[in-house]
């Protein structure tokens, strides 16, 4: 089989979220010879953009935007060991710590931005929900975490968030990571009142907003967050 | 114990089938709604061309699909990973033995929830406002203004930010300390707005059971003629907080007010697997729950809404479904995504609610005014917008309401991603005369013209 059919067979199994043959198949594809970049770029990021317009429109949902980033993350554990050093900050996006706030135990927008995530390269360790801010803090130094993403759909869930950023300062690890928050209530204003580098409006938003940071070639914490997706006056 | 049926409830949340919330949530409910969608032939008969459903044969395919649908899968316990199955028998009699008149409050002041059919003339009660955030300061000025809304029936208020200053934090004293200090100042308002006996929904501003605990059917508190708040996490999940809320209701004798959406987009997939969803969660929430008003809610995750045209659909067929084939009492909530002072929330709560009402829904609450996520952006007026139009569809015809949505629904839908959210109460409302100002007055009485000329008097 020559690499391009490598490339489509995984991608496939990846756009129809089927995680038990996406290992195997990225696998096949490794030892094949197919170059580990050029497969996490075509198999697995390349079809993202589409996978996205497709939830977005209503063609797929949630369950299947899940399986999809679970054939992705599957297919990029067995194909991220063998990318060089150099290129690997280039195929990783890096590690994302998400949950929804202790007391909330609301998942939809967590899990859709887990998904977006895990299916766009980030490693994702999701605490799921109710995850009190010393959990949060804690997972940041268990991962070596590059971003805390945090939802909620509970307005009287507000004051933990600015318990999570006041607790990574006193800690002294605010500077190691980037805290991005979003969800119903969540607005940008009270994202900058809790010291927050970034906010997303919406689940798609949330990814785009995650490489945004990520890539603002500034350490946290940022003056004011970056805003993917304002509120309309 | 009045209800020993939970007891058998409690058992299987602690020792039915294991299922991870992971398989429930991705397999097992995707697979049901795929079975139930095939099987009665109900793919792709959302017609968002006519969002008010007229076909009365539809929504009772509906709701047979759903009642399968609730005996194939129960609910499942999320902190045990347990899943709580009825039998035909279980949900049958719950059904049966589910109140069919409620009365909320006390005296002349009080509400009689009932039995409704699609276009009934008795009217669908509706309760004001939803948990907004609002800060405490503002709090009991902005709960009496709703209050003095002669058309809000029941009142629910928004939830506090802070109490005494401190921040209220799930889990933290701070909630056992605002379940009881909201309920306080709750019967307190109602006295102050001249209707003692107005009933009450408590309580809104703790999320966990510490504020059940510390605030409904204690003395002092939330009284058990008022309604005990219980949300649940969606597709048919509950957890021991919303267990403890049930058993703790059931102990103080009190009213048990249950809901939790499904959601367009989400685990059930398209609008007719969210009404699938939904019709189940509705009926289940009377055996597991002992639920005396069930939740009928719908929620389009794509819009954050359900005043969309595929949300207005999906309202209409579960409610249509529920009240043409039991003798429940049960509630729908319009969510509204624009803000005070805007034309856009009053057409918001128009179609919504008039949706709700006239498909047979026994009891609404609202508005979720700006989405409900702003601070502060709520005001008295829309709380009356919402029960007014409520009131005045319940008699008119399926076919009017639709004509109405149709008529209306051009005027907001395209904002509804994008909405506008209005401004804080302070720019809109006089707190101290209790009277909207003269922008926001004459928003509503512009929109209160046009649904009149439509057929919905106001």
């Amino acid at each position: 089989m020559d690499n391009q059919k490598y490339i489509e067979e995984l991608k496939q199994f990846i756009v129809e979220g089927d995680d038990e043959q996406a290992g195997p198949a990225a696998q096949a594809a490794i030892e094949a010879g197919v170059d580990p970049s050029t497969l996490i770029k075509e198999a697995i990021n390349g079809p993202m953009d589409e996978v996205g317009k497709k939830f977005q429109s209503g063609d797929i949902f949630l369950p299947e935007l899940i399986m999809i980033g679970d054939a992705a993350r599957v297919a990029s554990d067995v194909i991220v060991p063998h990318i060089s050093v150099e290129d690997l900050d280039a195929a990783s996006g890096g590690t994302v710590v998400i949950g929804t706030i202790q007391g909330d135990m609301h998942d939809i927008g967590k899990n859709i931005v887990s998904a977006y995530l895990m299916a766009t390269g980030f490693k994702v360790k999701d605490l799921g929900t109710d995850v009190t801010p010393k959990e949060f803090v804690q997972a940041v130094a268990d991962e070596k975490a590059d971003v805390i993403a945090i939802s909620t759909l509970l307005s009287t869930t507000q004051p933990l968030f600015a318990n999570i950023t006041k607790t990574l300062v006193d800690s002294g690890q605010r500077e190691d990571v980037y805290v991005i928050v979003g969800g119903g209530p969540v607005t940008p204003e009270w994202a900058a009142e809790i010291g927050a580098d970034g906010y997303g409006r919406d689940a798609a938003d949330a990814a785009d907003l995650t490489r945004q940071v990520m890539t603002a070639g500034k350490k946290a914490p940022f003056a004011k967050p970056l805003v993917v997706g304002a509120l309309k006056q | 114990m009045n209800k020993p049926e939970i007891i058998n409830i409690l058992d299987r949340s602690q020792n039915g089938e294991y299922c991870t919330v992971k398989e429930w949530d991705v397999k097992r409910i995707p697979k049901a709604v795929k079975e139930k969608l095939e099987k009665y032939e109900l793919k792709g008969v959302c017609d968002p061309e006519n969002p008010v459903n007229m076909d009365a044969e539809l929504a009772d395919r509906f709701f047979k699909a759903g009642y399968e649908m609730a005996l194939d899968l129960g609910m499942l316990c999320e902190t045990t990973d347990r899943v709580i199955k009825v039998s035909d028998e279980e949900l049958s009699e719950a059904l049966k033995k589910a109140p069919s008149e409620l009365t909320v409050g006390t005296g002349e002041d009080a509400t009689v929830i009932k039995t409704r059919k699609p276009s009934d003339a008795y009217e669908c009660k509706f309760g004001a406002s939803l948990g907004i955030t609002i800060s405490e300061d503002v709090w009991p000025a902005l709960t009496e203004g709703i209050a003095r809304q002669e058309a809000v029936d029941v009142l629910e208020g928004g939830s506090l930010k802070s109490i005494y200053g401190l921040d209220v934090i799930p889990d933290a004293p701070s909630e056992t300390l605002v379940g009881f200090e909201q309920a306080k100042q709750h019967v307190e308002i109602r006295k102050k707005a001249g209707r003692p006996g107005m009933g009450g929904i408590g309580q809104i501003s703790a999320v966990t059971e510490y504020g059940q605990f510390g605030g409904y059917g204690i003395p002092g508190a939330f009284p058990t003629t008022d309604l005990s708040l219980i949300l649940f996490p969606s597709e048919l999940k509950v957890n021991y907080q919303t267990l403890h809320k049930v058993v703790h209701t059931l102990n103080v004798g009190g009213m048990i007010f249950a809901g939790s959406p499904a959601m367009i987009g989400g685990m059930p997939g398209p609008p007719e697997g969210a009404v699938l969803s939904c019709i189940a969660c509705a009926l289940l929430q009377y055996p597991v729950l002992q639920a005396d008003v069930g939740g009928g809610e719908i929620y389009d995750i794509r819009y954050l809404s359900n005043v969309n045209r595929d949300g207005i659909w999906a309202l209409s067929v579960t409610h249509q479904a529920l009240s043409r084939n039991t003798n429940l009492l049960t509630h729908g909530i319009a969510n509204q995504v624009s803000g005070p002072g805007t034309k856009e929330l009053l057409y918001e709560t128009v179609v919504g609610v008039s949706t709700i009402a006239v498909s047979g829904a026994s009891f609404s609450t609202g508005p979720r005014s700006a989405g409900g996520k702003l601070d502060d952006y709520l005001t008295p007026l829309e709380c009356r917008v919402c029960a007014e139009v409520a009131h005045a569809a319940s008699g008119l015809s399926l076919e009017k309401v639709n004509e109405i949505a149709k008529a209306l629904l051009p005027k907001f839908e395209d904002s509804i991603k994008d909405p506008h959210i209005g401004k804080i109460v302070h720019d809109v409302y006089d707190l101290e005369k209790f009277e909207a100002k003269p922008e926001w007055q004459g928003m509503y009485d512009e929109v209160k013209q046009e649904a009149s000329d439509l057929g919905l008097v106001l």
